[in-house]
């Protein structure tokens, strides 16, 4: 890699010292880390389907907000709070704090490490370049602690917003705390512009015994963006964790969620749909780790890729030797529209412990004929079956979500994804 | 109604219908027999307009068009019901859904408004409770988990909803015990009026004491070779096909 890229990114790590109380050390080291480790390698196993040149051609600088005023999107329900972050920064003024102050502790990560910088150390520090970049760079994220007991029942909106901020990038840090017993609903939204910016997120929560957290994610960055975002989750004893994330934006985005069940009891589901267009490259990554017995997790994905579109899934599992009757199950999809869609999906179980049951399925094909006719067969037109087909498909990935309006808004996405495509013509896949 | 001429008809590269010609009135009831392998498939999913069957030569004309011009849901809309041999299942899709969404694309395509909820809703349950369905089974997903008898009983409701001009039901009756046929026959007998008709293809002649043919065709090796009353099937009961051939 580029020389100029390190030494510009050392150069905007320099310009952070102070900013975030108590990460300075953690900043020096970490783009020390970046510095000696570059962005992973086009052959690296997790990376071998995200095409990282534009990150490793030039440094991109730190997006500017003062001043930009972009449109806020309208919440697909009732929310407890609704924090915009603008190009990386939060922004007080268009956020809105509903009552959630009085349940829960939240605040900027600017101010959060203020009164005990050692709990710094709790930050993930990032295993890769990319993380690693995250963590020198990260000047701002909210950090939201629920009390033990307190069940926060409408979800709390993220919205992070890329505006005017081409070759620029946004890397925030959010962390979620439930305490024993509590329960929340995190939803983020990126959206963004049609500028060449990079979103670098990462979002790092610890689910406490008996707590739930869930998380739903919507990509829906710029066509031009590159969006790369991971999550650290660590469950407790009894503790739950369910994520869905649908991905529609961005020239290049992926997702990688990282969950520990430390505890008996345990749950995760982590499900999602992407959707490619031409030129698209759309991956997630998963690990899912079983450290302790009776733990259960289960992986539904969806996916797919139009012409010259690709989408890609990698779901780890890895089940520890004392963790016996554990549950893991995964589940992918992949349609691809022509010869020229590309889906790949790499399930990898690995378990030590010999009381389990572990499955996981993948399949890629097209859609199946015989249906698409069974539809025309009773009047639907060619166009109007293969949306109706592909909203089926997707629908299993977004099932588990409990909130209907919120449901029902990804379902219209995917909805609107096919008939954007009713145009072109179906191709023939003999 | 319906003109088919000369048909021939390739699958896969190889020539299953050989030169078939079959005429339907409105108001007729016929009936196509034969083995397996006939082409009585081949020739229902003809009609359909399935991507896969190949017309060689010939036409087939219905309700004065050139059929073989119209894409499958096109020939929907002008009054064609293909009743299939075995309906696919379809997860995600329910079949309130799917009922809906067939009927409303017909009605567009025939310039008529979308049919209101309400109406929707009533003609539906009316329909499924006539054929004896469980009005709960149409929130299911299409087919899934159906056993063959409600299947084909699903094929019929959505029969009765889309009230076709010309209805073509491929083995209908196959898998159906003696309750569920009844049903069934009973069905296609109130979907048999002057202005409709229906070309049912089955080889068992069980289906035909519910519901009387006034002519029945003979199918062998993707040609017609005898063409006659009812009293035909009863023939081919008991000497088989070899015989009357």
């Amino acid at each position: 890699m580029d020389d100029a890229v390190i030494k510009s990114y050392e150069k905007q790590a320099e310009g952070l010292v102070g900013s975030v109380a108590g990460m300075d050390d953690l900043r020096a080291k970490a783009i020390r880390d970046f510095a000696a480790a570059g962005f992973p390698a086009a052959k690296s196993e997790d990376w071998r389907y995200s095409d990282l040149k534009p990150l490793r051609a030039k440094a991109f600088a730190p997006a500017n907000h003062a001043g930009e005023k972009p449109e806020i999107p309208a919440a697909f329900t009732e929310s407890a709070a609704r924090f915009v972050f603008v190009n990386g920064r939060f922004s007080e003024s268009r956020s809105d704090m509903g009552d959630l102050w009085q349940a829960a502790s939240v605040r900027p990560l600017a101010n959060h490490f203020m009164a005990n910088p050692d709990r710094a150390a709790e930050l993930v520090r990032g295993r890769d370049g990319v993380g690693m970049l995250n963590t020198a760079l990260a000047k701002d994220g909210m950090v939201i602690a629920i009390p033990a007991g307190v069940e926060i029942d409408d979800p709390v909106e993220i919205i992070h917003i890329m505006t005017n901020a081409a070759d620029c990038a946004a890397h925030t840090r959010h962390i979620i705390e439930l305490g024993e017993g509590a329960s929340a609903h995190i939803i983020e939204r990126f959206i963004g512009d049609d500028a060449t910016y990079w979103t670098n997120g990462m979002l790092q929560a610890r689910v406490a015994e008996g707590a739930k957290l869930t998380h739903t994610r919507l990509q829906e960055e710029g066509a031009n963006a590159l969006h790369t975002t991971k999550a650290y989750v660590n469950v407790g004893a009894g503790g739950q964790y369910h994520a869905c994330t649908l991905s529609l934006g961005a020239k290049m985005g992926r997702f990688e969620a990282y969950v520990r069940l430390m505890s008996d009891e345990g749950v995760a589901t982590i499900d999602g749909v992407a959707l490619a267009g031409t030129g698209q490259s759309l991956d997630t990554l998963t690990h899912i780790s079983h450290t302790m017995p009776h733990t259960t997790s289960d992986q539904i994905f969806r996916t797919v890729a139009d012409s010259r579109g690709k989408t890609s899934f990698q779901g780890k599992v890895t089940v520890d030797k004392d963790a016996q009757k554990v549950e893991a199950d995964q589940s992918f999809k992949a349609l691809v529209f022509d010869r020229t869609a590309e889906a790949n999906a790499k399930p990898e179980l690995e378990i030590f412990a010999d009381d389990v049951k572990c499955s996981h399925g993948a399949t890629v094909g097209d859609l199946d004929a015989k249906a698409i006719f069974y539809l025309t067969s009773r009047g639907i037109d060619p166009v109007t079956a293969r949306q109706m087909l592909v909203e089926a498909f997707a629908a299993a990935a977004l099932e588990r979500i409990e909130i209907e309006p919120l449901r029902d808004a990804l379902m219209a996405r995917v909805g609107a994804w096919m008939a954007a495509r009713k145009d072109k013509p179906i191709p023939d896949n003999k | 109604m319906l003109k088919i001429k000369d048909l021939h008809v390739n699958v896969a590269g190889k020539e299953i219908l050989k030169g078939v010609s079959l005429e339907i009135n409105a108001g007729e009831t016929h009936a196509i027999m034969g083995l397996n392998g006939a082409g009585k498939s081949t020739l229902a999913n003809t009609i359909a307009g399935r991507d896969d069957y190949e017309v060689t030569s010939g036409s087939i004309e219905f309700m004065g068009k050139d059929m073989l011009e119209m894409e499958p849901h096109e020939r929907v809309a002008a009054g064609l019901f293909l009743g299939f041999q075995y309906p696919v299942e379809i997860p995600g899709v329910s079949n309130l859904n799917f009922l809906r969404t067939a009927l409303n694309s017909v009605r567009k395509q025939r310039g008529q408004d979308d049919m209101s909820a309400a109406e929707f809703m009533k003609l539906v349950r009316e329909k499924a409770v006539l054929l004896g369905m469980d009005p709960d089974m149409l929130k299911r997903f299409v087919n899934v988990g159906f056993s063959g008898g409600e299947k084909k009983r699903n094929e019929m409701v959505q029969m009765a909803v889309l009230d076709p001009k010309l209805a073509v039901l491929d083995e209908t009756d196959s898998g159906l015990d003696i309750d569920a046929l009844k049903t069934v026959a009973e069905g296609i007998n109130v979907q048999r009026r002057e202005d409709t008709a229906v070309l049912l293809i089955t080889h068992y002649q069980r289906l035909l004491d519910y519901v009387q043919p006034d002519r029945v065709h003979v199918m062998i090796d993707g040609r017609i070779v005898k063409s006659g009353g009812k009293e035909l099937a009863l023939e081919l009961e008991e000497k088989g096909y070899a015989d009357v051939a």
